[in-house]
């Protein structure tokens, strides 16, 4: 048999491959494997999309005992086709696919389409299969869509290829679709056709056992069809392989803008867990931090995938945020100004100038500011009179055309005066024409121009709101990781001598120690009287905290004891903290108290890092107390970071403003947060085996006065040696 | 029935559901891969090997049969 042993090198080393992946999108020869004569199925439905979606190759249905399947020459096996195959589309029963990928490697085919389901999805069985087909594939230098896939469609006119069970051919446009679910993507091909939206590439990628996104992305990158990208995914595998793909494909020359759906947004992915960091840390929000990191654009429905693809595709990016509405109607003017002031657009002061044109143009009763209100019964040349004046002023960077039909109002004649302006307009215009039935015509003129057209006005603005997002991501510097001093030999000789588990307060605090932190003097005392002796020598007010394996929690078992002014209370402290946590925990071992002085009052600051299967060692910022226990007001970020991204973790939690000192508390020394974001960023990345770390509370005070490490937690993973 | 006899009367109720040549269809030929059978057909194919033998086969371990050799041997079971 010609199949080779599966290769150890990864897939990408596959020679090549990245030309086989040309195979799947523009093949000069196509073969569907197992193709039926039941129109209604979809071994016979993907035949028949090819064949009549004007394909510029040549196509080969393979169908054994069967002489032609609609008129063209059906053959027995692949291998008895005479001209070579560029790819082969598996429509198959799962069980006999390994054995049409045996006849692929046989003819050379360079790409495969694996339609057919039966594989991961369903358990043990189908992942053993997918596994022996995937190995196949990679040995061989065969690029592979699928398995569990809707196909693939090309709408480039040089090839013209509907290599999928959805029913129609979308029309040719600039927006590449990429989707995990195939279902998902038969819905998205009939929303988009009744809103006129084309599409350049449409994937739909399934169980993404060869091909991946990553893979699918770069292609897209270098598509000159290709203006911007939509991914739904369902699971991300490598996180990390996405940022360093999606950044790539979103800065730089030739950058596209990515927006993405990633489901499971409300899934149970916060597992419970000891620490903060680890039930706060689930999927979605490494997701979210992935997604910024990366570039990547996250929307949370469909229509605001579209909304947003349409501006982006359609319009040139404005070179600033300042947005003019012109209207027919103040209510939505207003509410149109309201989002968009919501969603942090600028709103454009009009120039004496554009003042003094709308006046002469527009009725008395009309509103000349922004929104400009050209009044209920405005026809259409008082629209484009609005209109032009508006756009030719400099402090006008994008526009919002909002209409409400009344009975003298002529839609579909403004449709097409929006449409005149658009074609000489450079900066991007956006319209809402509001109903249904009535604005139909009107709307339908918009679409055909290219015009992204929103029902609600507050719609535009959010699409407008992506589109700065976009020129912002694309404006913000690159930055690289900064290397903060720290004892690593030290932290290493207390990490590497000890098992999984966690860390005792004394060993975690001196990890933080060796790492730069501010940790206030402390030591582990065996008894009483130690504690009293060393609590004389560094003053009063003091701390104790239980050390004991058995006490995660300190405050739950009334382990901690705060704000002892004397020796005298920090006796009597020392015997209720024994009593009390016998009491509770009865089998406790206890190794003795941490005892150190009282930290001074600050704001209150939580810290974590948590190392994730998918993502690597992450970071996390809140504030502390309600923000982070009821708000859940926290923000991630992947290590390494630098001192930019600390700081936008930093501001971009809801309360920041807080910490820039809210109600006349004084501005907290946010560098020290940065700083200590820093530290942990290179603790979490030098050390693998810190699976989750909180510090909770990093006490923080004013501007210049730094803070101190009031409790830290710091379990460990089990494998033994460092990486 | 010996073998040869149960295998001759399979390939003809195999060329009867899925319209092949007899020539076509060897012991290892697989249903799917090599013969071409849609799944309704493998339906039929398990109906018409049961009208043939007279025999009442267990249909989800019948499906999971997948070639002519492998039927052969399964359908012998209930003959024999």
């Amino acid at each position: 048999m010609a199949v080779q042993a599966p290769s150890q090198k990864a897939r990408k080393d596959s020679p090549g491959i990245s030309g086989a992946i040309e195979a799947v999108f523009s093949p000069r020869s196509v073969a569907v494997l197992g193709v039926t004569r039941t129109p209604g199925t979809v071994p016979y439905d993907i035949f028949h999309n090819i064949l009549s979606s004007s394909y510029s190759g040549v196509l080969y249905p393979v169908a054994p005992g069967k002489r032609s399947i609609d008129s063209v020459r059906a053959y027995r096996y692949l291998t008895e086709i005479e001209d070579e195959v560029d790819l082969a589309v598996l429509v198959f029963p799962a069980n006999v696919c390994e054995k049409a990928l045996e006849h692929c490697v046989q003819k050379g085919v360079k790409a495969v389409i694996i339609i057919s389901a039966g594989f991961r999805e369903v358990g043990p069985q189908g992942a053993s299969r997918e596994k022996r087909i995937k190995e196949i594939c990679d040995a061989n230098g065969i690029a592979m869509i699928g398995p569990n896939c809707l196909g693939v469609i090309n709408t480039d006119p040089a090839v013209s290829l509907n290599a999928s069970f959805a029913r129609k051919m979308p029309a040719k446009g600039h927006i590449a679709f990429l989707s995990q679910s195939g279902a998902l993507c038969t819905a998205v091909l009939d929303y988009a056709r009744g809103k006129g939206i084309g599409f350049s590439k449409f994937v739909s990628f399934g169980n993404k056992a060869g091909l991946t996104e990553m893979d699918l992305l770069e292609y897209l990158h270098d598509d000159e069809q290709t203006d911007v990208i939509l991914l739904y995914l369902e699971e991300l595998r490598n996180g990390r392989e996405l940022i360093e793909v999606a950044r790539r494909i979103t800065r730089g020359a030739g950058a596209k803008p990515i927006l993405a759906i990633k489901s499971g947004r409300t899934a149970q992915g916060a597992r419970a867990a000891a620490s903060h960091t680890g039930s706060l840390a689930g999927e979605d929000a490494i997701c979210e931090a992935v997604f910024r990191d990366a570039g990547i654009i996250r929307v949370a429905s469909i229509e605001e995938l579209f909304n947003s693809a349409i501006m982006l595709a359609y319009q040139p990016l404005p070179k600033g945020d300042r947005l003019a509405i012109v209207t027919n109607a103040g209510g939505p003017g207003v509410m149109a100004t309201d989002a968009a002031v919501r969603s942090g657009l600028g709103i454009a002061h009009f120039s004496d100038e554009t003042a003094a044109k709308l006046r002469a143009s527009l009725p008395a009763a009309a509103n000349i500011k922004n929104p400009v209100d050209v009044i209920g019964d405005a026809r259409c040349d008082r629209y484009m009179a609005a209109m032009e004046a508006v756009l030719a002023d400099p402090a006008v960077d994008q526009m919002l055309v909002i209409l409400t039909p009344q009975s003298m109002t002529d839609i579909e004649d403004i449709a097409r005066g929006v449409r005149e302006v658009h074609s000489r307009a450079e900066k991007p215009i956006a319209c809402s024409f509001m109903g249904a039935c009535d604005v139909a015509g009107g709307i339908d003129i918009l679409q055909a121009a290219y015009i992204p057209h929103y029902i609600l006005p507050e719609w535009a603005c959010r699409a407008m709101t992506d589109v700065q997002r976009v020129i912002k991501w694309r404006c913000q510097p690159e930055e690289e990781p900064q290397a903060v001093p720290a004892d690593q030999a030290a932290a290493a000789a207390i990490i590497d001598s000890l098992p999984a588990g966690y860390l005792r307060e004394d060993q975690a605090l001196a990890v933080l120690k060796a790492y730069g932190f501010s940790v206030p003097d402390y030591r582990l005392c065996r008894g009483v009287d130690e504690a009293v002796e060393f609590a004389d020598r560094i003053g009063y007010p003091a701390v104790l905290r239980i050390v004991s394996p058995q006490v995660v929690h300190k405050f739950d078992v009334k382990g901690v004891a705060l704000n002892l002014q004397s020796a005298k209370a920090l006796r009597d402290a020392h015997r209720d903290m024994m009593a009390g946590v016998h009491a509770v925990v009865p089998d406790a071992t206890i190794e003795g108290v941490i005892v150190r002085r009282m930290i001074p009052p600050g704001h209150e600051i939580i810290l974590g890092a948590k190392r994730d299967a998918v993502f690597g060692p992450t970071l996390m910022f809140g504030l502390g107390g309600l923000f982070v226990e009821v708000f859940k007001d926290v923000t991630f970020a992947l290590a390494p970071i630098g001192p930019a991204a600390a700081m936008r973790m930093i501001r971009d939690v809801k309360a920041y403003s807080v910490l820039e000192g809210a109600r006349g508390t004084a501005p907290a020394d946010v560098e020290a947060i940065c700083q200590s974001l820093l530290r942990l960023s290179r603790l979490v990345t030098d050390f693998p085996r810190i699976a989750e770390l909180d510090i909770n509370p990093l006490l923080v005070w004013p501007v210049g006065q730094g803070g101190a490490v009031a409790d830290v937690r710091i379990r460990l993973n089990g494998e033994t040696q460092p990486q | 029935m010996d073998n040869k006899e149960i295998q001759n009367r399979v390939v003809k109720v195999v060329c009867d559901v899925l319209g092949v040549d007899g020539e076509m269809v060897m012991p290892e030929s697989n249903f799917v891969f090599d013969l071409g059978a849609e799944s309704s057909q493998s339906i039929q194919l398990v109906a018409g090997f049961e009208e043939e033998f007279s025999i009442d086969m267990d249909n989800e371990a019948a499906l999971a049969v997948q070639t002519v050799g492998d039927a052969v041997v399964f359908i012998s079971k209930y003959v024999n």
